[in-house]
């Protein structure tokens, strides 16, 4: 355990750690382009540039190793001169189309910029002109002009991805990233690509244009798509959410997660989620608010009792999961529970990264609630009871991500011989149509949506905040239990005084940008 | 409203300013009777006054050389507003060289309040505000002008051309 100094603060670090390690586990602030804490060593960018006692020059902290009572200072002018040329080099070939380009924001370039930039450029000679708006695949599409040669991407397909298709082709000032002949930059991570690029280089087709970086919003979840249980940062706005990004978390994702997981948040959005809950008589669908109907479906599902049953999909939080099987068990005296499994064969594959094949985020929660209540009913046992017409009246809670419940025809046709179908939905389907005669859809909220626990894998269970609310009628799971068998819900009163404390922080957090008068004092000029 | 309660002798004296305004007007009856040309009365609306081409009036969208929009879509104009009033929706453009161009660019002229920040924050001399300051309309969604609207409405005679040129800056190596 080497003692060394940092910025005149005496340090502990571990043994082997970079410079770059012991100064971000500090939280001090060092420029860098190519290093990123999740891959190798490239020391490409020379940006990180720090002041060692006793060495003539400056050195770069990504691939120095911290010895025994170093003394390391990244606040010298020296240093500063030295991250300032470095920048100066970076933008000779840099084409500056910020405002066309998606990145602008929250790039890694105009950071640095702001802090550290030489101003007036003295470079007389022309751009090298590279290509630009290049596809390299399914996701993602790379501009070569604006790319600074950091190598973060080609090290995480070769690294992690371990899929090896991006490489830098051609010498000096016109080499440029690309794929390999006959290539395309298609795995189910290539979406990180993105967002480790620190300028906007690479951009992903799914995100490119829709919204400007700083008009979004960010709240952090669970990703809901799998038993990983990535932790995931999503961008949203009054519109809606635009995108997912992975967020660090050393027991379950690392730096990174999965392109499928990207897409989750398509079906939170207005658009593809049911807003008001319908009913079908014999007269057809007619539509009524999601409390009204779960008060309605109360004086069905109130008797309770043998002739009813629910069903769960593991796609819900534990504590509703807790609230729901409390009130079927005690109130409405019925052990009908049962766990509708999607993908049986494919439960257990593994990608050997993240992807897992057990496509819902909290089966390992449901069966342990499972386990405390007692319930040991069977699939079959449904079945059997569905078609011998012992069971009249079913509640389904369905599914929220839809896309790996191909079978759901079929599941619709087989809980349609109950006469009565409660079914609890967020997302919508046009199989949920062919519902019997008196059957409710009642809307759901999704993951995003409400407070909750999801148990991974593993069994780690993770807590998670709301992030928003897209649709303000649509119920949680333990609010529609309450309200089908008949008890009150009342919304606690926030009482909650707003306070200075509470205001939210200056949305440009960093002291050098405070600085730039366009931002803070426009219309001066 | 506060009133201005005059005491004293003077309040007897209103003779005085009744004939001292009564002289003004009479002074440019007279004054306007005999030198027409210097009246500065207009006939509106036959007649109208022509403001400086400085004046910040309804916005203009400016136009490339082809005749397409100059526009980029950056959205800092947008962001830039103090009213909020302009709305872009931007597209992938066909042409790699153009790439990003906004397919939606709406301007609610009730919001604006025609402070010329738009202006300002342009990177690219796209959008101006222009000497027009009438605004006539029979409902609230005549005043959401489209790009029809800002960019080639009749009296623009085909749009008006940016400064910047893309194809010189790429020539000069910028």
């Amino acid at each position: 355990m080497p003692k060394c100094t940092i910025n005149g603060k005496e340090i502990e670090v571990k043994d082997g750690s970079t410079v770059i390690e012991a100064m971000h586990d500090q939280g001090i602030h060092v420029a860098h382009y190519c290093w990123h804490p999740g891959l190798s060593v490239a020391g490409v960018c020379r940006l990180c540039m720090v002041d060692i006692e006793g060495m003539p020059r400056v050195q770069i902290a990504c691939n120095t190793t911290v010895t025994e009572g170093m003394k390391i200072n990244n606040t010298s002018q020296k240093v500063k001169d030295a991250v300032k040329w470095g920048l100066d080099f970076h933008l000779i070939n840099h084409p500056l189309d910020c405002p066309i380009c998606d990145q602008a924001g929250e790039c890694g370039l105009q950071d640095q910029y702001m802090e550290f930039g030489k101003y007036d450029p003295e470079m007389a000679e022309k751009k090298v002109k590279k290509h630009k708006v290049m596809d390299l695949g399914p996701t993602v599409v790379l501009d070569s002009e604006r790319c600074i040669l950091c190598s973060r991407c080609v090290r995480f397909t070769k690294e992690v991805s371990q899929s090896n298709e991006l490489g830098i082709f051609n010498r000096g000032d016109h080499s440029e990233i690309s794929t390999f002949d006959g290539q395309k930059l298609d795995n189910n991570y290539s979406l990180n690509t993105v967002d480790i690029c620190p300028v906007g280089a690479l951009t992903s087709k799914d995100f490119r244009f829709r919204q400007r970086a700083w008009y979004l919003k960010e709240g952090n979840s669970i990703c809901n798509g799998c038993s990983t249980g990535c932790n995931i940062k999503t961008y949203f706005n009054k519109e809606g959410f635009f995108r997912v990004k992975p967020v660090y978390n050393k027991e379950v994702n690392g730096h990174w997660m999965c392109d499928d997981g990207r897409d989750l948040y398509k079906f939170v959005n207005r658009d593809h989620r049911y807003l008001k809950a319908s009913h079908r008589q014999e007269s057809g669908w007619s539509q009524i608010l999601p409390g009204a109907a779960a008060k309605e479906v109360s004086t069905h599902v109130k008797a309770g009792g043998e002739e009813l049953a629910l069903v769960l999909t593991g796609q819900y939080t534990t504590e509703e999961y807790e609230k729901i099987i409390g009130i079927f068990t005690k109130d409405l005296k019925t052990k009908n529970i049962f766990h509708w499994v999607n993908n049986k064969e494919s439960f257990e594959a593994f990608d050997n990264l993240l992807i897992r094949g057990d496509k819902n985020p909290n089966t390992k929660g449901l069966l342990q609630v499972f386990e405390k209540n007692q319930i040991s009913k069977t699939w079959a046992d449904l079945e059997t009871s569905l078609k011998a017409g012992a069971i009249k009246t079913v509640v389904v809670a369905g599914p929220e991500n839809l896309k790996f419940y191909k079978d759901l025809d079929a599941k619709v046709q087989l809980f349609s011989q109950a006469k009565k179908v409660i079914w609890l939905q967020t997302a919508k389907h046009p199989a949920l149509e062919k519902l019997p005669i008196n059957s409710w859809i009642i809307p759901m909220k999704s993951f995003v949506e409400k407070e909750g626990s999801f148990v991974n894998y593993k069994g780690l269970s993770q807590k998670m905040n709301k992030v928003t609310t897209i649709v303000s009628e649509a119920l949680t799971l333990a609010e529609a239990a309450e309200l089908m068998a008949g008890h009150q819900i009342s919304i606690k009163p926030d009482t909650h005084i707003l306070t200075d404390a509470d205001r939210p922080l200056d949305q440009v957090m960093s002291e050098h940008r405070k600085k730039n008068e366009f931002v803070f004092k426009r219309g001066t000029v | 409203m506060s009133v201005v309660q005059r005491d004293g002798e003077t309040r007897k004296w209103y003779l005085l300013g009744v004939l001292g305004g009564l002289w003004i007007t009479g002074h440019h009856l007279i004054k306007n009777l005999f030198n027409r040309k210097q009246m500065i009365t207009l006939n509106y609306p036959e007649e109208k006054y022509e403001y400086s081409p400085r004046f910040k009036g309804n916005h203009v969208l400016t136009v490339k050389k082809d005749g397409s929009l100059r526009c980029t879509a950056c959205m800092l104009c947008a962001t830039n507003c103090p009213a909020e009033c302009i709305r872009i929706v931007a597209s992938e453009h066909e042409d790699p060289s153009v790439e990003k161009f906004p397919i939606s660019y709406e301007i609610d002229m009730l919001r604006c309040v025609f402070c010329g920040f738009c202006e300002e924050a342009c990177p690219v001399d796209a959008i101006r505000l222009g000497p027009e300051w009438q605004v006539p309309g029979l409902c609230g969604d005549n005043f959401i002008y489209g790009i029809d609207r800002l960019a080639y409405r009749p009296q623009l005679k085909g749009g008006i051309q940016s400064f910047v040129d893309d194809e010189e800056r790429h020539k000069a190596g910028i």
